[in-house]
C-alpha cells in the first residue's frame, strides 16, 4: 500500500510540475505593456509538497546597499536553512491574524502544492488583460498591483508583502483588470486555481478566510482612496508607513519600531500621487523632526504616536485581531 | 507668446528656494525651483515647476534641465 501511494504521489507530483511548466511557457509575462519589464524569470526551485522536490535552490547573499533613490534591492526577509517553510507560513500568520484557524486548515496551508518561482525587479507577474489559472503567494519581496496610463505614466495600487495573495481575484475574475508586477527581487509561490477550489472545497472555513481577506484588501483600498483625494503629502507617506508597518508585524517581519520598505522614492511616488521632489522633502522632514528616518531600505520610527496623528492612522480598517499577532 | 523671466526665493519647506517666475505676455504662468543637493543626483541642480497657474495648473510637473528647457515646455504646451 505504502509503495502504491508513492507512486501515486510521484505521478501526481510529475503531472503537476508538467502542468506547470506548461502553463509557464504558454502564459508568460507581457513585456510589451511595460516596456522595461521584460526580464525573463528562471525557475530556481520546485516545490510540490512541502520540502518534497527541489530544484536548484538558489543563493540568496546580495548584499544591500545604501537607501535612496533608485536601485530596489532584494526584500529579503529570509534567514538560512530552513526558510522556504518560514515564508510559506506567512500565508498562515496572515490568515491567523484576521480570523480563526484550526489545526487541520493550517496544515493544509503549509502543503499546499505550488510552483515557486524567482523573479528579477521589475518582472510582471500577471499582466493587465491576463486570463490567469493560477494565483501567486508572496514568499520573499515586494510587489505591487499597478495600472499604467496611455502616456506611460503609472499608478501603483497596492503594496504585497510576503504572506499576501495580491492576485486572490483571478479565482472569480477571469480577466486581469489590472497588472502585478515584482518591486524587488522576489520569489514567488504558484498555485493553481483548481488547487485552491479544492483546499476551499475540503476547508470552507479557508474560503471564509479568503473572502475576509479580500473584504480587507478592499478596506485598504478605501483608504487608499481617501489619501489619495484627501490626504496632504505628508499624511499620505505617514499613513503608507503606519499600514506597511502594521502588515509586516502580522507576519512576522516587522519589529516594534522598523520594517524593511526596499522601496525607491519613485515607487512611493507613483502610488501615493506624488512627485519624487515632494516625496523626497516630505521624507527629509519627517526625519529632521525626528518622526521617522528610511535609511539602508529600512524604516525606523522614532515617534509612532506624531506618526499617527499626521496620518490620522485609524487601524481598524485593517481588521487585525492584536491577540493573534505573535 | 514670449516669456519672461523675475528670479525670486520660494519657501518651499525644505532648502530648495531658488526660484524662478516666468510669465507668459506680462502674465504669471509658472514658479520653478532649482533642486537642491540633498535630492537625487539625477535631481539636484535641475528646474522643478513647483507651482503653473492657469492651463499649466492642473498639468504634470515636470523636472527641467534648465531655465531655457522650462521655458521651451512652457511656450509649447500654452501654444
Amino acid at each position: 500500500v505504502a509503495a502504491k501511494s508513492w507512486r501515486i504521489q510521484r505521478f501526481a507530483v510529475f503531472a503537476l510540475l508538467q502542468i506547470n511548466t506548461e502553463y509557464l511557457a504558454s502564459e508568460r509575462f507581457n513585456p510589451g505593456k511595460s516596456g522595461k519589464r521584460s526580464a525573463e524569470a528562471v525557475v530556481r526551485r520546485v516545490l510540490t509538497q512541502a520540502g518534497s522536490v527541489r530544484v536548484a535552490a538558489k543563493n540568496d547573499g546580495e548584499a544591500q546597499s545604501n537607501t535612496t533613490a533608485s536601485e530596489p534591492v532584494r526584500a529579503s526577509f529570509r534567514a538560512g536553512p530552513g526558510a522556504l517553510e518560514t515564508e510559506r507560513e506567512r500565508l498562515v500568520k496572515k490568515l491567523e491574524s484576521i480570523g480563526d484557524l484550526g489545526a487541520a486548515e493550517k496544515a493544509a496551508l503549509r502543503h499546499l502544492p505550488m510552483l515557486v518561482q524567482e523573479l528579477a525587479d521589475a518582472e510582471d507577474i500577471v499582466a493587465d488583460g491576463d486570463r490567469p489559472s493560477r494565483c501567486c503567494l508572496v514568499l520573499d519581496g515586494f510587489v505591487c498591483r499597478y495600472k499604467l496610463l496611455q502616456d506611460g505614466k503609472r499608478q501603483i495600487l497596492s503594496f504585497h508583502t510576503p504572506g499576501d495573495v495580491p492576485d486572490l481575484q483571478s479565482l472569480h475574475l477571469k480577466t486581469m483588470d489590472h497588472s502585478i508586477g515584482a518591486l524587488t527581487p522576489s520569489r514567488v509561490g504558484f498555485i493553481a486555481h483548481q488547487v485552491l477550489r479544492e483546499l476551499i472545497d475540503r476547508f470552507p472555513a479557508l474560503g471564509n478566510l479568503f473572502w475576509r481577506d479580500t473584504l480587507i484588501d478592499a478596506a485598504i483600498f478605501r483608504e487608499w482612496m481617501v489619501g489619495l483625494g484627501r490626504r496632504n503629502a505628508h499624511g499620505r507617506i505617514a499613513h503608507l508607513l503606519c499600514e506597511m508597518s502594521l502588515r509586516l508585524k502580522a507576519v512576522g517581519i516587522a519589529r516594534e519600531h522598523d520594517f524593511p520598505l526596499p522601496l525607491t522614492q519613485a515607487e512611493l511616488a507613483d502610488a501615493l500621487g506624488l512627485t519624487l521632489v515632494h516625496v523626497n522633502r516630505v521624507l527629509r522632514d519627517l526625519r529632521l523632526r525626528e518622526v521617522v528616518t528610511i535609511e539602508s531600505r529600512t524604516v525606523s520610527i522614532q515617534n509612532w504616536r506624531r506618526l499617527v496623528a499626521l496620518a490620522e492612522f485609524d487601524s481598524t480598517y485593517l481588521h487585525q485581531d492584536a491577540r493573534r499577532i505573535t | 507668446m514670449t516669456p519672461t523671466r523675475r528670479p525670486v526665493r520660494i519657501d518651499t519647506a525644505s532648502p530648495d528656494q531658488q526660484g524662478c517666475l516666468i510669465f507668459a505676455d506680462g502674465r504669471l504662468v509658472a514658479a520653478c525651483v532649482q533642486l537642491g543637493v540633498e535630492h537625487d543626483p539625477g535631481l539636484a541642480g535641475k528646474w522643478f515647476l513647483e507651482h503653473g497657474f492657469g492651463r499649466l495648473s492642473d498639468c504634470e510637473q515636470p523636472v527641467f534641465d534648465d531655465l531655457d528647457a522650462a521655458e521651451r515646455w512652457i511656450v509649447a504646451h500654452l501654444a
